[in-house]
């Protein structure tokens, strides 16, 4: 047996070097300075590590090389079982040639503790291929893109990597940059990836997709599918509505489409498109109300809406927008009569979230006010103003949450009643129905609500009325407790001040 | 024209078995138990899990995580505390073996490769340990656990725009728990009784 043992300290370090410099030693890398294949092997070495630690066939399987033609996928597997029988340790090899057209095998082995880079990410092991910038790669320095090329055929250093992406954040103020690694063409080779992340200036809207119980009210559904990536400028959303009686007096059925672009030259510039065709049922209760309430607009059984809008960003986190809403309605009892409920829309928002100096503590904000007005000029059968206000402050410590919102509502005119304020669903005055309250809602309306959620379960305290211009407004309160988690609800609300003292249950999911 | 009061059916029914299929992970029951080595005492958690989620897509973006694990030993279940141990691990995922590493800061440091996903986390919970004779209490004394991990300075992750028409991307997206969720998980139990 020709293998020698590491005898000298000296030669651990200088192999421990080699290895850590990232000299062409990496397994999938060892082509260049090495022994040719197929030369014989005439001594085997193992440096860093004694062979002894082996298992008695791994040291037999070395043993073996001697005198064997070299085949680097023999060698390359025996490196992997190595590591396989020693997981706190990494091994490469190389193949030096002899002056006699021999070669000269050499497992080079090291502890992973022993080197910074491998005990930060395992990956450091492995030659870079290539080194990327994703993003707005022309908004990097010449000289900066050229010194994130000097990583490409070396070892990953990521002390250097981190340097570079400092280097990357210190230039492209205002953006994030995260590093990330993905598998070379060929093994032992990676890909390094410098990705610029930025809050967009305009966001994109939340999905609706929901499948919500409510006791009184039964099941509503909605699906939205959003189509593009986080990093996107546009996405399209194809929505199906099952039976929503979640959100407005009506209860309707149907699909949406929806565009949306949140650059449009510049990034504070956004455009908005949505389509839907819905079909409508009203509740008993509903219907029954409106033969008693002359002058409010006629149910339908069909809603038409489109609605372009164009959105403003003064800055990441203060948005305007305006632009029009469209709908025709088919009327429930004079159908094909129709009638058209077109409005100019505009709104602000603005939100913000900061986090406490100690980074333990969180607190959002958020507030916005809307306006839609079908005033003469957009030909329109029915002429109103629609005003509402939200705010809402979350603050989050640990497992604690406390949140805060608030809501007020003021209509003019005739709105279709689609327009018109409801309360009493699984978001607001939990534990009343809104057909008890106001079954066909109503022109004003003011809510508040307060909760605070400890492991996701929450206690809740929910204020407000909903009301007509001729008529008093009478403040009802609810409480409840339930579980509030990331997606999921599930609660039971008691009316303090209802006509019917039963708790309601309401449960469903969001997402 | 609608009933106020609807009858149950086949389809509500099948929405809400959808919807308990869709709601959040996470009821199985995740349990703590006690061992000791020598003066060591050790921690063992069932369906404690760490590499799933936000954590286990950064490191398959080739990433590396750093996550604190703390162990507090309470006299009582909600404390007070008779002692707690903080240790720090750096973990990765090694894009070619596809498995994962894991380094213990600290001295001595200690770095291990080629592991599972369950022998990772099994492995920082092995090398999260506390001096049984530092607790000061006796054999006959129970004691309450609490095992905390928070993963440390996670930036966003990417999502692969191809994955967003899949049937597997709906499911995930259904499924899916805000990404604070994933970084900080805990689990209490007891009472123990020392080993």
């Amino acid at each position: 047996m020709a293998r020698r043992l590491p005898q000298r300290r000296d030669m651990r370090i200088l192999a421990l070097l080699v290895l850590l410099l990232g000299l062409p030693c990496v397994q999938a890398n060892a082509q260049e300075a090495d022994a040719p294949e197929g030369a014989v092997i005439d001594s085997v070495e193992m440096s860093g590590f004694s062979p002894y630690s082996l298992s008695p066939g791994l040291q037999k399987e070395l043993d073996s090389l001697v005198d064997t033609p070299l085949n680097r996928e023999r060698l390359n597997q025996i490196a992997a079982r190595i590591e396989g029988e020693q997981p706190e340790v990494v091994a490469a090899v190389r193949a030096v040639p002899r002056p006699d057209g021999k070669a000269h095998v050499v497992f080079l082995v090291a502890r992973i503790s022993d080197d910074t880079d491998l005990s930060e990410n395992i990956n450091a092991r492995y030659v870079v291929e290539s080194v990327e910038i994703e993003g707005p790669a022309g908004e990097v320095s010449q000289q900066l893109r050229d010194d994130l090329q000097k990583l490409v055929g070396k070892r990953l250093d990521t002390e250097e990597a981190d340097r570079l992406k400092d280097r990357l954040e210190s230039e492209l103020r205002g953006r994030d940059v995260a590093r990330r690694i993905s598998k070379g063409s060929e093994a032992g080779r990676i890909r390094v990836v410098f990705e610029i992340v930025q809050e967009p200036w305009i966001r994109f809207a939340p999905t609706r997709s929901k499948l919500v119980y409510h006791a009184e009210q039964g099941w509503s559904g909605v699906l939205d599918f959003p189509m593009s990536s986080s990093r996107s400028r546009h996405r399209f959303t194809a929505g199906v509505v099952f039976n929503d009686i979640d959100e407005l007096i009506e209860e309707y059925s149907g699909f949406r489409l929806g565009f949306e672009s949140r650059m449009i030259g510049t990034e504070k510039l956004g455009v908005r498109l949505d389509f839907g065709r819905f079909n409508e049922t009203w509740e008993d209760a509903t219907l029954s109300a409106l033969a008693l309430t002359p002058g409010i607009p006629e149910p339908y059984r069909n809603r038409l809406t489109f609605e372009p809008t164009v959105t403003f960003a003064f800055s990441p986190s203060v948005r305007l927008s305006g632009g029009v809403s469209l709908s025709d309605m088919e009327s429930l009892a004079h159908a094909p009569d129709s009638q058209k409920a077109n409005a100019w829309v505009a709104g602000i928002s603005a939100d913000h979230t900061w986090r406490a100096a100690d980074g333990d503590a969180r607190q959002s904000l958020n507030a916005s006010y809307g306006l839609r007005a079908a005033v003469d000029g957009l030909d329109s059968d029915l002429f109103y103003k629609r005003h509402l206000g939200q705010a809402g402050y979350r603050y989050e410590q640990g497992h604690s949450e406390a949140i805060g919102s608030i809501s007020l509502g003021y209509i003019s005119g005739q709105p279709p009643l689609f327009e018109r304020f409801s309360l009493g669903n699984s978001t607001t005055l939990r534990g009343f129905d809104k057909y008890d309250i106001a079954p066909i809602g109503g022109e004003r309306m003011f809510h508040s609500s307060i909760e605070y959620r400890y492991y996701h379960v929450g206690v809740f305290f929910d204020t407000g009325s909903v009301w007509d211009r001729d008529a008093d407004a009478k403040i009802r309160y609810s409480t409840g407790f339930g579980i509030q988690g990331p997606n999921f609800f599930l609660t039971l609300g008691f009316p303090l001040n209802g006509d019917d003292a039963s708790p309601i249950f309401t449960t469903g999911v969001r997402f | 024209m609608i009933p106020a009061v609807r009858a149950a059916s086949l389809w509500q029914a099948g929405l809400l078995i959808l919807m308990l299929l869709v709601s959040p992970p996470g009821l199985a029951a995740q349990t703590l138990s006690v061992n000791a080595a020598g003066d060591a005492l050790r921690v063992q958690a069932r369906n404690f899990n760490l590499l799933e989620g936000t954590v286990l897509t950064r490191l398959k973006e080739g990433r590396s995580v750093r996550v604190d694990f703390e162990l507090t030993v309470l006299s009582k279940p909600e404390g007070p505390v008779v002692k707690q141990t903080v240790q720090g691990f750096t973990l990765s995922f090694d894009l070619w073996e596809e498995r994962f590493a894991v380094s213990r800061a600290g001295s001595p440091p200690r770095s291990i490769s080629h592991l599972r996903a369950a022998d990772a986390e099994n492995w920082c919970l092995e090398n999260l340990t506390m001096s049984i004779s530092s607790l000061g209490i006796g054999r006959d004394t129970p004691f309450w656990l609490r095992l905390v991990y928070r993963v440390q300075d996670l930036a966003p992750v990417t999502e692969d725009p191809g994955d967003r028409y899949t049937l597997r991307a709906l499911i995930d997206r259904l499924s899916r728990r805000r990404e604070e969720a994933d970084l900080e998980k805990s689990v209490s139990g007891g009472p123990f009784r020392l080993p």
